[in-house]
Parts: C-alpha cells; structure tokens; sequence
C-alpha cells in the first residue's frame, strides 16, 4: 500500500531497475572499481564527523585553538572525533589518489567518458581545498605558517596572483579573517560546489556504466558481469569495514596534534611542512634557484606546477589514441608522475 | 534446510547473525557521536563572593551573581540572614526578578509569583525556586550547592 502510494508520487522504481539491471564486469583489474566507493566511505565520515565538529568549533582569532582544546580535552569522546576527521581526510584523499592512478592506467577517461575524468580531476581540487583550508582551524603555530605560505604562492603568478591572494587571505596578510574565511570556504562553500559537482561525477558514471580497462576490451573476449545490488555492494561493505578498521586504529592510536595558539608576530616554526599530499610539490617549489634568468624561480615553478595541472585535467583529450603509440607514452607518464611524485616527497623529509 | 526439532532454519540463523552485526556494528558508531553531542554539565564545586559585594547590602536587598551558566540571586534578608537562589523559573525557565517592594521573585514571562523564601506562590510555576547553600567563612561569602559539605 504505502509502496504504491510512494511508487505513485515519485516513480522510484526505475532506480530500483536500473540497480538491478547494474553489473559491474569481473576481470583482473576489478581492484580499481572499489575505489570509488571507498572515497564515499571517507566522504560520508568527513561530513558527519565536520557536523559534529562544528558543534563545538569557534572560527575566531580568540577562540578558535581554545575550542578545539576543548574539543580534544573536556567534549565526551571529542578527541576520537577530531582524530578520525583528520585522518579520514588523509586516507580519503590517499584514495582518491589512487582512484585517478587506477583511471590513468587503464585509460578509463577514454571517449566517452573524458568529462567524468575531467569532473573528477576538479574533485580532486576541491579535495585539496578542503585540506588545505582545514589546516588552518586549529590555529596554531604550525597551521599559520603552512597558510601564509600557502596563500603566498598564488602571488608567483602574473597578473592575477597577487588579487587572488588578497581574496584567500581576505586582506594583505593572514589574520582573523583569514580563519573565518577559510572556516567558510571549509563548511560552507566547499561542501556545496563539492556534492554538486560529485552529484555530475556519479550520473555520468551511471550514464556510461562502468569502463573495461583498455587491454581486457582488446582481448574482446565476453567479460562476466557481477550484479551490482547486492553482490558487488556487499563485496564493497567488505573493503569498507576493513578501511573503516584502519581509519580507527589510526585515529586513537595516533591522534592529531594541537600546538599553541598562534602568534601572528612569532617566528615560523622550525621545519615547518605542509600535509603530506602537499609535499611533492613543496619540494619542487624548494629546488628551484631564486632566479631563472632574468625572472623569479618561484614564477617558473608555479607556472609549471599550473601547467602540469591543465595537461593533467586535459588527458583524456590528449591521449586521444590510446591503443597507439602515443597510448603507450601516456601509460608511461602514468608511472612516471608517480615515481615524481614519490621521489619528491621522500626527499621532502630529508 | 530444516533439522528436526529446530525453531530456526539455517537462513533465519544467518540472516540473524549478519543483521546482529550490523546492529552492533551501527551502534558502535552511534555511542561515540551521541555521547559528543551533549557536553558535560558543570556545575561549580563552589561561588566566592568578595565581602565587599555584600557590604553594601541592606536589608531586604538582592545582588546579581553568575552560578556556573546560570543567574543567581543573593538575598539579605530583614534580619541580615544570606540566602542564595538559583535565579530560574521552575516552570519555563525564564530569569526571575526579586521585587523589594512585594517582597516577591517574579518571573514576567508567564506572571509567576514566589515569596521571600522562594516558594512559588502564584502562577504556572511548579516548584520553588532552587536554593543554594550560603556561609561567612573569613569574611567572604561562599555559596555551595544545597547539602553539599
């Protein structure tokens, strides 16, 4: 009866169809197709420990590093909640890392399905964004100098740097204001450009259905498909308990820390570095000399870190023949942005 | 399958099991996130007025006072007694006021009415005001919580 009547007023069913009709092909890189959902296991526990974080949070100069103070030493069990925030926030964008590693190899961003890479390379963004302006809510020593640092950056490039760095910072320097404002873009206008841009990622992936790697299509043998609803879901419950363990592990036995509250007079701390997401391109920054001829390093490097980053949102448009030759480079590219990456942050904690 | 002389099939046990664990699993989860949701309540151990707030004081008079969270009233009664009451209305907590005149608490949010002792006497209120212990130690007064040392 009340099946019917709901049925009546939305036509749910055809969701429930198409889950049935859903399968997800069975080969031996089925591996990469947890990742997606992995990433909304992490999500979904960004957005309810940030609900309950915001309870207690205080984005002002003056009360800020006390709240979160409080959070971790008088709130009920606040310490495991801060904890798993942050470490999920790790992991999730381990993750994501290693879903769009798991696309590059496979050339899953292949026609049709360049703009669901290309949203997600923007997720991926919007992922740092959270993280970055995240760091800065605890307000300590540590967090204020990876913001002033970070928000400096933008000023390399020209023409436009120095307004967008104005814009993050709300004014000439990081101050109050920057922590309201970045505690706004955090809660407030992050999330929402994230779920709408993720609400485009997903339809897209439903639209298309889920992508044979490159050499399991060449082969052209029939490839067996697992029913979505319920056998591969509950195969994913599997991994997301596992994830889930992890996460908690993590989280009481290494919780974050808190610094002192911040000085905006003190000097930086002592080998100060950013998350460690961060940290491949902190070091490629760090490598480059202060002067490249006749303009800034730093220019140069922020130019070329921007134009890794187009020709990484671009790829599907670019490794347009992926069977071919060029396919071949790009795969190479794959690994050898990872070795990069790698390296660099290896050689970041030295 | 069904044994002989069993209430459960096999399914049913199994069916049981998971959803058990998924239970236990789900409510693991929640303990923690409603036991952040409500913050502790303290109340202070104890209030140290200085005398020189109470010096002043003449009979029948009242002074302000932060109980924790909460308002508190000091009141000197005609014969120079200290008592101490918890400033909150027993029916919808609003914040009552002591009227010197009437020798009366009221509370303007829904006209209820408490003597001098703090017994509700008139309106929606169903309790008397709370009341806190008062002593002169030293010359200051100290006000704990009623029955407490």
């Amino acid at each position: 009866m009340l099946k019917a009547w709901i049925e009546d007023r939305t036509g749910l069913s055809r969701v429930e169809r198409f889950l049935n009709a859903k399968t997800v092909p069975q080969h031996r890189h089925s591996f990469w197709y947890y990742t997606g959902s992995a990433i909304l296991l992490f999500l979904s526990i960004q957005v309810v420990t940030g609900f309950l974080l915001v309870f207690y949070y205080r984005p002002t100069l003056g009360e800020a590093n006390a709240s979160v103070a409080r959070i971790m030493t008088e709130v009920p069990l606040g310490w495991i909640i801060r904890s798993v925030h942050s470490w999920s926030a790790s992991l999730m964008i381990a993750t994501v890392f290693a879903h769009l590693f798991g696309i590059w190899i496979t050339k899953a961003y292949r026609r049709p399905r360049e703009l669901t890479w290309m949203s997600g390379v923007a997720l991926l963004l919007l992922a740092l964004g959270f993280g970055f302006t995240g760091y800065l809510l605890p307000w300590d020593g540590l967090s204020l100098s990876a913001t002033k640092v970070g928000t400096d950056i933008p000023r390399s490039v020209p023409v436009v740097g120095a307004w967008i760095a104005r814009f993050l910072r709300g004014g000439e320097d990081v101050t109050g204001d920057t922590l309201t404002r970045f505690f706004g873009f955090h809660v407030c206008v992050l999330p929402f450009l994230l779920f709408a841009l993720l609400a485009v990622h997903v339809a897209l992936i439903q639209k298309h259905g889920m992508s044979l790697p490159l050499s399991v299509e060449r082969r052209g043998e029939k490839v067996k498909g697992l029913p979505f609803w319920p056998n591969f879901v509950y195969r994913e419950v599997r991994v997301w308990l596992v994830l889930f363990g992890l996460l908690v592990t993590a989280a009481v036995l290494f919780p974050p820390s808190l610094g002192k509250v911040a000085d905006l007079m003190a000097p930086a701390p002592v080998g100060i570095k950013p998350e460690w997401y961060f940290l491949f391109l902190f070091q490629t920054l760090k490598i480059f000399p202060s002067r490249i001829l006749f303009v800034d390093g730093d220019t140069v490097a922020v130019l070329l870190i921007l134009l890794g980053g187009a020709l990484f949102f671009m790829l599907p448009l670019l490794d347009c023949s992926p069977g071919g030759k060029r396919g071949r480079f790009f795969a190479a590219a794959a690994w050898g942005f990872l070795f990069y990456a790698v390296a660099m942050t290896v050689w970041s904690l030295f | 399958m069904k044994l002989k002389d069993t209430v459960f099939h096999r399914r049913r046990f199994l069916n049981g099991l998971l959803g058990g664990g998924l239970g236990a699993f789900l409510a693991s989860f929640l303990y923690p996130v409603l036991r952040f949701v409500f913050p502790p309540e303290r109340e202070p151990e104890e209030v140290v007025l200085p005398s020189s707030e109470i010096g002043d004081m003449g009979p029948g008079s009242v002074k302000g006072f932060r109980w924790g969270a909460k308002p508190a009233l000091l009141k000197k009664g005609k014969d120079g007694s200290l008592a101490a009451f918890v400033a909150i209305c027993t029916h919808l907590d609003c914040t009552v006021r002591y009227l010197p005149d009437k020798a009366k608490f009221h509370c303007a949010c829904h006209e209820g009415w408490y003597d001098e002792n703090g017994v509700n006497v008139a309106g929606p209120p169903p309790r008397p005001l709370r009341r806190l212990a008062v002593s002169l130690e030293g010359g200051k007064v100290v006000v704990r919580r009623e029955g407490a040392r």
